[in-house]
This record gives structure tokens, sequence and C-alpha cells, in this order.
């Protein structure tokens, strides 16, 4: 759909404030040509009938309440017209960032997330413009100035002509200055989106820039990127302003003739127009009335001008919305059946094949099965395509080919929401939320009470250190967990698989970053949690995955190995390498068990 | 209103701009009124001479409408050339003055902040700062100048008509400005913060959107994001609708200020003290002249806003940061060996140290470890041996040097860091690495990956080196961000290394792969690794053991178990009585 296409459909979101401003814009330039009226009756009775103030006093307070409505009819035209350009924004940005909810973190892995942050934020914000002062002032200007014409026409043809022929200049010129305008708005906005991509990408590596002395470099490239966006800001503004100006000049123009004949004629003098025009007699009062209203002929052509602008910032921000609106989800139709079987839940991955771009498969044709009530461990190098196997489970990937089976049913045409419910996952790199522990631990759970909450920290061992904080589980947390350590942070994230109680638990890697202690008191924890439900469990050291009912061993996108720690060390494939391997670097912590240390 | 003398500092380098810019549209405005003035005794004293049938000089009032009217054309269009171009170079140059005061304070003093909190701080609140320049300063002068030069003109014909129109423009001008700034103020502070706040949801349901999804918190993240959007926008709902009060206002005024003076002026002209034409002039001129002040009330409607952005950028700036550089220049040492003497530390707010009395020296060229639980203090050590803290107590040296000797950026001139949170920039594979060593020609970047064993992997992509890595290296895999860590540290070619978790999270294969590869980095290099996992140190000269940020050990490897067992007693009987384990506390 065009950018302007994609404006106007958005209309209807302005609701009725949109309509009313525009009426009370109209009812306010109507208002004008009266209002010019009672001037030109007033002036010309003083000036040349010689009336005192007595004759002229019921003008006088006409005028008044004249301009007590018109400032009335502002005000409320202000608000209407904020009212509609806030009902598009705030559906908007709900629909624009639950569609990119609907996306998924597969679409967000490829965009740049400060630039979608931009167009959520200021984006939204830019639409502003076109709602609440371009769509109103596009229609006076097809209102008012016809209006002021059928007024004119009667009292001085002459001038009206004048104002006919002068107006269609004024948006034929604007059209040839702001033909090249939209694409320099486009790289504009483009260039801001890279600004706030790149302050957000700076902000978050600081201390790596810090740690290779490039902070200091990094002032440099500020400086580009601020001087970019100013010099794109300027392209597009010093168009806006050129255009301003012509419209400005013919408007001036304009004014300027209708004066001087109105003031020729008034002194009887003649106008230079062709002979065979019969040139109409003027009294004063229909001159100053004239004159008067000339100014306001112009005024919706030129604030139209002013707002074109605001209809190009809009342009481009909606360009950036339409890109994320009408990207599809990769599962068109979503599944709709609640998950039959919900406690234990099993799992089947049957020939199932996925690829992130065309001819580089990640998986080719896996099949596995994890059984109810077991716990599976995924093993294998980076890139056999464990981190795959997860994301197509948690449906935020769907099979290129093969399906997946949860119970007897397959995951697409379950409901993903439904299917959600009934997991728990601990993922790599948790991140904290804006918010406080506890918030952080009830991520799944919102209701939870308080106690439960600490349970959960206290199966993840998280209960010490958060009760050790001045705050304790009121401590606020960012992002990164502003003064937790990765392990601190890590158990927060397994308290709240702990807390969510979910049938089927995915980890991945969540005991990494712990100390043995801690990793041992987590993973009784884990223990405790793998009862009764269905774990399955990432791991890169020996000792999570021995514990283990089956360890898959993935290799190339293929289920290479399958069976007990025991069996599969003693097969001497893959698995046994991996072994000797660890024996090599010397890592292998499993030869380290505490409590089989005799001290 | 200490906050605007500050930034008036930061803008005084722009003096010359804004004295034109302020000229130009004083100028503007000059020309418009003039135009409209003129424009309305010319048509009088037109008509008049008409009725009357004498001679007039239509010549000298004709050229003035065509000149004031070139001049406003022209002068609107300079005008707004001048004063944006000198905004948007303010703000460019705000920005790189807010990021060189921000740089500093990374990472001790920005540990409390959400990136999307500093990121609202770099570009919504710098922007705000526009408004201070061509809505408040320029207005403010422009007004200043042409009141004073239309209240002369109005005294010229008729001093009660002066001060009648005066009183109008201060009305205008002075009281709706007062009334509107104490009105925008709360609004405007609140927006400030709900942008900001907005913002960091909008980081938060990007980034965290897996983890988001998965814990079925979407909808409330959408939820609260909508709620933020309405939040803001009743807030900037309050500020238009303000404003449209004060634009109504300011007419008012004008119409006030002409009804004034034809009712003051109508008798003056029956008493032929004033003409005809010139009251056509004067109601045509005052109708003009509001235009100088109509811009004010909502200037300080917006000083709210901007001056609460303007303390949201000085709160950062003006935050000490942790460690400041030394006045002379950093020591050039000889050696590389390193000196923990008797070092004690606590975070602020912090309820116990987080190192205290810790002795390590380390010969250059040997390696050594720090093993220690979660909260032990490990991470405490290597912060203030890369000087992004300072020890309370001791004294860290390399080279003999105290490192509280050397600039921050000159100390870690020496220091390579290789952690498990590597963070890769979003940009290419090659802008990465380049971070280490701008300079470093092709060969060199393939050497580094080559022994990083990475290079085989980058080589098979297709577009190699130039791969766009993706925001915090989403496209490539744990063990590959940290091989290209690993090159980078090579390319850094520093004397010391440090190791933070290196192969944390790795499968063995890879971490075997880079273990290969640290080792030859560690060649020739003075090495101390920090590790929470006792085992595989056999390749380490000595080991520290800490705990609770307490040396519990320290010698050569044999030390290890010993240490660990003692400390499993002490755990092991705390859970016994039920306590819990000490493992971990705040801030590691």
């Amino acid at each position: 759909m065009s950018v302007n296409a994609w404006l106007k459909s958005q209309r209807p979101l302005a609701g009725k404030s949109l309509g009313l401003a525009i009426w009370l814009n109209t009812t306010n330039g109507l208002l004008a040509i009266v209002q010019a009226w009672c001037l030109a009756v007033i002036l010309d009775d003083v000036i040349f009938e010689g009336s005192g103030l007595d004759t002229v006093a019921p003008w006088l307070w006409g005028l008044l309440a004249l301009f007590a409505i018109r400032a009335l009819i502002l005000w409320l035209a202000e608000r209407s017209a904020f009212e509609a350009a806030a009902g598009v924004r705030t559906t908007l940005r709900n629909q624009v960032y639950r569609h990119l909810q609907h996306l998924g973190p597969g679409y967000l892995a490829d965009h740049r997330s400060g630039a979608l942050v931009e167009t959520l934020t200021k984006g939204i914000d830019d639409l502003e413009g076109y709602y609440a002062r371009f769509l109103p002032a596009m229609t006076l200007t097809m209102i008012l100035p016809l209006a002021i014409l059928a007024v004119v026409i009667p009292v001085d043809w002459l001038s009206s002509l004048v104002l006919l022929v002068t107006a269609p200049m004024i948006p034929l010129f604007m059209i040839l200055i702001g033909s090249g305008a939209e694409a320099r708005n486009q790289r504009q906005w483009k260039q801001l989106a890279r600004m706030s991509a790149h302050f957000l990408d700076v902000i978050q590596g600081i201390t790596t820039l810090k740690l290779f002395g490039a902070s200091r470099r990094e002032v440099d490239i500020v400086a580009r990127v601020s001087d970019d966006y100013r010099m794109s800001t300027m392209q597009v503004l010093r168009v806006a302003f050129l255009s301003s100006a012509v419209l400005e000049f013919f408007a001036t123009v304009g004014i300027a003739i209708v004066a001087v004949f109105i003031g020729f004629r008034l002194y009887d003098m003649a106008i230079p127009v062709p002979h065979w025009l019969p040139v109409p007699d003027i009294s004063y009062i229909q001159g100053l009335f004239v004159l008067m209203l000339a100014p306001e002929f112009y005024a919706p052509l030129r604030n139209l001008g002013t707002q074109y602008h605001a209809r190009m910032a809009a342009a481009a921000a909606a360009e950036q919305l339409i890109g994320v609106l009408e990207t599809q989800p990769a599962q068109l139709e979503p599944g709709t059946e609640p998950l039959a079987v919900t406690r234990p839940l099993g799992v089947r991955f049957e020939a199932v094949h996925f690829s992130y771009e065309e001819g580089r498969d990640a998986l080719k044709g896996m099949s596995f099965d994890i059984p109810p009530g077991e716990r599976i461990a995924l093993v294998g190098t980076s890139g056999a395509g464990k981190t795959t196997v997860i994301n197509l489970l948690l449906g935020f990937l769907t099979p290129g080919a093969g399906r997946i089976l949860v119970g007897e049913q397959d995951l697409f045409r379950i409901d993903l929401d439904d299917w959600r419910r009934h997991l728990a996952w601990v993922p790599q790199q948790p991140r904290l939320f804006q918010g406080s522990i506890a918030d952080n631990i009830r991520l799944g759970v919102p209701d939870a009470d308080l106690e439960s909450v600490r349970e959960a920290a206290r199966r993840a061992r998280a209960q010490g250190f958060i009760e050790s904080m001045p705050a304790g589980y009121d401590s606020l947390v960012g992002e990164r967990g502003a003064g937790l350590s990765g392990g601190q942070i890590q158990r927060i994230a397994l308290a709240r698989a702990f807390l969510r109680d979910a049938p089927f638990v995915v980890l991945d890697e969540a005991t990494a970053n712990l100390d043995p202690e801690s990793e041992r008191l987590v993973q009784e924890g884990i223990d405790e949690l793998a009862r009764d439900r269905t774990l399955l469990v990432v791991a890169h050291r020996l000792a999570t995955v021995r514990g283990a009912d089956r360890i898959l061993v993935l290799d190339q996108g293929c289920v290479a190995e399958q069976g007990t720690h025991d069996a599969l060390a003693a097969a001497g494939g893959i698995y046994a390498r991996m072994i000797a391997a660890y024996g090599e670097s010397g890592s292998d912590v499993t030869d380290t068990n505490p409590e089989d240390d005799p001290a | 209103m200490n906050e605007l003398l500050r930034l008036w500092r930061l803008f005084r380098p722009y003096r010359s701009w804004m004295i034109f810019g302020t000229l130009a549209a004083s100028l503007t405005l000059i020309a418009n009124v003039t135009l409209m003035a003129a424009a309305g005794w010319f048509l009088t004293a037109m008509a008049a001479a008409g009725i009357a049938g004498v001679a007039m000089n239509y010549f000298t009032p004709a050229a003035m409408i065509r000149g004031s009217a070139m001049i406003r054309t022209a002068g609107r269009y300079g005008e707004r050339l001048i004063n944006h171009e000198a905004t948007f170079r303010l703000i460019a140059s705000l920005r790189v003055w807010f990021y060189q005061h921000l740089e500093p304070l990374a990472p001790a003093r920005l540990q409390q902040y959400h990136s999307g909190d500093l990121l609202s701080r770099i570009r919504s609140d710098i922007d705000a700062l526009d408004n201070l320049y061509v809505r408040v300063l320029v207005p403010v002068v422009v007004a200043l100048i042409s009141v004073t030069l239309f209240t002369l003109f109005l005294y010229l014909h008729a001093p009660l008509l002066a001060a009648s129109g005066l009183f109008f423009f201060l009305l205008a001008g002075v009281a709706l400005p007062i009334w509107s700034r104490s009105r925008g103020q709360a609004p405007g502070q609140r927006i400030a913060d709900d942008e900001s706040t907005l913002r960091t949801s909008v980081i938060d349901g990007v980034q965290g959107m897996a983890e988001l999804t998965v814990y079925g918190a979407t909808e409330r993240q959408a939820q609260r994001i909508d709620e933020l959007s309405h939040r803001l926008i009743a807030d900037q709902a309050r500020l238009a609708s303000d404003h449209g009060l004060t634009q109504a206002a300011v007419g008012i005024c004008t119409s006030l200020s002409l009804w004034a003076l034809l009712w003051l002026a109508i008798p003056m002209v029956r008493s032929g003290q004033l003409g005809g034409p010139e009251l056509a002039m004067l109601a045509l001129f005052t109708l003009a002249s509001f235009e100088a002040v109509a811009p004010l009330p909502q200037a300080f409607q917006l000083l709210g806003r901007s001056l609460a952005a303007a303390r949201r950028l000085f709160d950062i700036v003006d935050t000490q940061p942790a460690v400041s550089d030394p006045a002379g220049p950093s020591p050039r040492p000889e050696r590389f060996d390193i000196a923990f003497e008797r070092i004690g530390f606590s975070y602020p707010d912090a309820g116990r140290p987080a190192v205290s009395d810790i002795q390590l020296r380390i010969p250059q060229g040997s390696r050594a470890a720090i093993v220690g639980a979660t909260g032990s203090g490990k991470s405490t050590l290597f912060n203030l041996l890369l000087r992004f803290w300072a020890p309370d107590s001791g004294t860290i040296r390399i080279g003999g040097h105290d490192i509280a000797d050397f600039s921050g950026d000159d100390l870690r001139r020496h220091i390579a860091v290789v952690s498990q949170h590597t963070y890769l920039f979003d940009s290419t594979i090659r802008e990465n690495l380049l971070i280490a060593n701008p300079q470093a020609p092709q060969a060199a970047i393939e050497q580094a990956c080559r022994v990083a064993q990475i290079h085989d992997f980058i080589a098979e992509l297709p577009e190699g080196y130039d791969t766009w890595v993706g925001e915090t290296g989403v496209r490539l895999s744990g063990g590959q961000g940290r091989r290209i860590a690993v090159a980078r540290a090579l390319l850094k070619d520093a004397p010391i290394l440090l190791l933070d978790e290196p192969t944390e999270g790795l499968d063995a294969a890879t971490e075997r792969d880079l273990m290969r590869a640290l080792d030859r980095l560690m060649t020739g290099r003075t090495v101390l690794l920090i590790t929470h996992r006792p085992a595989g140190l056999d390749w380490v000269d000595q080991v520290l053991v800490l705990d609770q940020g307490r040396e519990l050990a320290r010698g050569d490897v044999s030390v290890v178990p010993k240490a660990m067992a003692a400390e499993l007693l002490v755990t092991a009987a705390e859970r016994a009585t039920g306590l819990q384990t000490p493992a971990a506390s705040h801030s590691s």
C-alpha cells in the first residue's frame, strides 16, 4: 500500500474529533469574513461619515462578541485536532507493538532494535502533524478560499479574478519544489533511525569500547552521526522553507495587486488591464472589506504549505510502520487447538527441516523423541543446531518440512499461547526487565504472592543474595541487572522457571556462570523441578548431562547418537570423543565432584 | 533558573548565529507590520483623496508596500534557515558534549541506568533543548525589540494609544507566558520522565521479546506500553489544550487592543486630532503587531519540558566519575608484572566490603588465577585493575607504577580482556575487530582470526568479513562470539591479558579450540584468569582462592582442593543449621 493511501486509511482511528476540528476551523474562517465586514463598516462610518462612538458602538460590541466566539472556537479546534491525532497515535503504537509480538523473536533477530524503538516512539509521534494539522489544513484549503471567493465576487469581481488567477500558482510551484522532497525526507528518517540505533548500541557496549580505548574515538563518531543527521534534516527543511517562501511571495503579490487595483480605483486612476474589460466601480467600504479578506484567502494555502513538512515527516514514519505491519508472521494461520495432553508432556520431532537462509540447512531432517516425564540432554558443538531446536520448540520458528508433535498433536495446529503456558525456559543469557526482583521472578505468574516468589527463589538458590540486598525482593534491577553478577541473574531466571511450575521445562545452559557449590545447589533444585516434569537441557558440561535419562548428540543438523551417558561413552562415537576432549582441555568437572572428596 | 544560566554557557559559541537569526526575525516581523499598516493608510488616503479630488503622492507608500513585502518574504526564508541551522548545530554539539561526559562514567556510575533511559537523554532530552533556542530565546529578543518600536510608533501618534497598546502587549507577552509556564511545569517534567520510561519499556519489550513470549508476559508488556502511551499523550493533551487556550487568549488580547484603540481613537478622529487614514493604518497595524508576542505563551509552556530535559542531562554531566584521571602524563612501564598490595574496596551502599586485604604478585609473563564463588570479589579485582573503580585502601602496581598514576585509557592500553560477555556491535565482523586496532591491515585481522580459530568460519560466510553480526551478536553462536573476542584481544596485542571465564557456556570441542587459541594468545604475556571453576588449572603458576572478598588460600594449584574443601565444610555446617549458602551476595 502506498504511504499516502495508508495514512488516509488510518483516518477512522482519529474518530469524530478530526471532523469536529475541521468543522470548527471552517466556522472560524467564515467568522473572519464577518469580522472584516464589521471592521470595514466601523472605519468607513468614522472616517467618511463622520460618525462618533455613539453611532458605531453597536458594531463595536458586536465585534467584541465575535472576538470572544472566535477565541473559544480556536481553543476547541486545537483540542479536537490534538484529540484526533492522539487517537491515531495510541491505537497505532499498540497495534504495531502487538504486531511485532506477533512476528516474534525471529523477526527481531534480523532488525536493529534501536531503529524499531525509534519507530515505535518518535515515529508514531511524528504522525501527529499529519492528523492534527495537515489533514484539517488540507480540507480547509478546499473550503475557505471558495467561501471567500463567493463573498468577494458580488462585491468586486475584479479582485476575485486576481485571487482566482494567483491561487493555483501556489500549489503548482509547491509541487515543483517539493518533488524531490519525499526522497530526502525518507533519507532523513533513515538517518534518524540510524542515529538512534547507533546511540543505543554505543550505550549498551560502552564498557567494551572502554576496554579497547575506543570510547574516546567514539566521540568523533557521535559527532559525525549527529552532523549527518543535521545535514539531512537541513536538506529537508531548506526545501520546506523554500516552498513556504514561494508561497508567501505569491500570496504577497496577490494581496499587493488587489490593494493597488482598489486604491487606484478609489483615486479614479486608470488601472493596467485590457481596455475591453469593464472595470467595476468600488466604494471605500467595499475596498477595505476585500483588502482585509485577501490575506484570509491565502491563509489556508500558506498554512498548508507550512504543514506540508508535517505530512512528509509522517510519511517517512509511516513507511517504517508499514514495513512492520505488512510483514506476515512465518506461520500465516496460527494454530487454534488447545493443548490436549497437559501433564506430563512429551514431544517428538519427525524429520524436521529448517533453514535460516536458502541453501544453508540448520536442521536436516531431525527426528527424536522426548517422552513425557523424561530428562533429555541436548549436546553438540556450536552450530550443530541446538539453538534452532529450542527456537522451534518454543514456537519462534516453524519447520520448513517435517513436524513437531506435542503428545499426538501437531505443534503447528496448537494455540501457541496455550502451548507456552505449559513451558518454562531459562535462556543462555537471561534478561532482567525494568522493575523489582520480585516482579522479574513473577514474570510468568504475575499474581503470585511473595511467599511463592520466595519459595521459587529458595529453590533456585537465589534467596541468599536477594535477601542480603538492602531492599530485598523490592530491589530495582535493570536490563543487565545492574550490580548483579551473571550467576545471580541466572538464578533469578531460574527462580522464574520454578515459579512458573510448567510441565515442560527447557534449560539452556542453566547452570553456566555458577561456581561449583551454587551449581550443585541449583542442580538439586533442578532435580526437584524434574520430578513429574519433562526436562530438556542444553548442556556443555558433562556434570549436567550425566543425570539425564537420555542424551541426544547433535551434529550438523542431525541427531548423530543417542543413549545414556554410559552407553554413549562406551560406544566410542562423537560423544566419547567429546568426553576425551574435556579430559584434554582439563576442565571436566565430573572429576571434581565435591561430595566424593574425602576432605 | 540555574539551568538556564548553564545552558546559556553551552549556547555561547553560537552567539553570532543567534544575533543574525534574531535580527532577521525582527526585520521580518517589522516588515510584515509595516506592510499591513502602509496598505491600510494607502487605501484610505487614496479614497479620501479621490473623494476630495485632491492630488496625493502615492509613490512613496506604494514603494513602501513593495519593499516591505519583499523584505518579509526574503527575511522569513533567511530567518528560518539561519535559526534552524544554528539549532541543529547546537544540538549536534550538545550530543557530543553529553557523550563526552557520559563516557568517563562507564561502567561504574552507569550501572543504575537503563540503556533506554540514557538513550532517551541523548536523543529526546537534547532535542527538547532546541525549544529553548528557536522558541524561547529568539522570540523573546524579537518581542523585546519590536514591542519597544511598536509602542514608540503608537506614542508618536498619541501617548494614550501607546499606553493602551503596551498594556495589551504586556498582557499577551508577559502575563500569559507566566501563566502557561506555571501550568506547563508539572506536565513537562512528567513528559520527560514518561518518554524515558516508554523508551525503556519498548526496548525491554523488543529486546526481551523471547522471554516475554514464553512466559506469557507479552500481553502485560503491550498493556504497559499502551498505558504509558496514554499517560504521555494525556499530558501532551493538557499542554495542547493550554496552548489552544493561550492562542485564543492572544487572539482576544489582539482584538481587545484593536477594540480599545478604536474606542480611544474614534473621538480623536472626530476632534481632528487624528486623520482618517491614520485610523485605518493604526487598526491594521494593531492586528498585525501581535505577531510579536503570539509565540511567547507556548514558548514558556515548553520551558517546563526543556528545563526538565536540561536537568536530566545535567544529572549525568554532574556525576563524578568513580575514578578520575591524574593530571600528569601516565608512566611508561618497562615491565608488566602486577602487584595487588593489601587491596580493600567496598561498593557504595554495600553492606560489606567486596574485597579486603588482598595481596597478589604476578611476575611478568607468568599466569595466575583467582578462584572463588559468585560474589567472592573476583570481578571486583578486575574492575579495580582496569581502573573502573579505585580501591579504598592499598595499591595496585603494574611494572612498579601505582596504577592511580595512569589515566584510565593509558592503563587499559596495556591490558586486553577476554570475557564471557562479549559485546558485539551492530556492525560488520571487520568493524568489530577493528575496535581493538583501527589501523590493523586485513592481513593482521586474518592472522588474528586464524589464531582464534574463527577465520575458516568467517571465510565460509558469503560476505566474509563484511558479514553483519547484528545487534549484540545475535547471528553468531556463543562460541563464535567468544573467538571473535579472542581475535580482538590478539589484535590489541597488549602485554597483560585478563581472562574472565573465557570458556563459560561453551561445549567441550569449542572450549578445546578456544583454549588452544588462548594458549597462543597467552604466550609471553602476563595473564590473570578469574573463574569459579577450580578444576583444570594446571596451566597457571599460582592461584588465589577468594571467599567473600577475603583470601582463603594462595599458592600453587595444589592449594585449591584443600581450600575448597574447607569452604565446603563451612557451607555444609551452615546448611545443617538451615542457613543460606554464603556463595552469593550483592555485587560480584
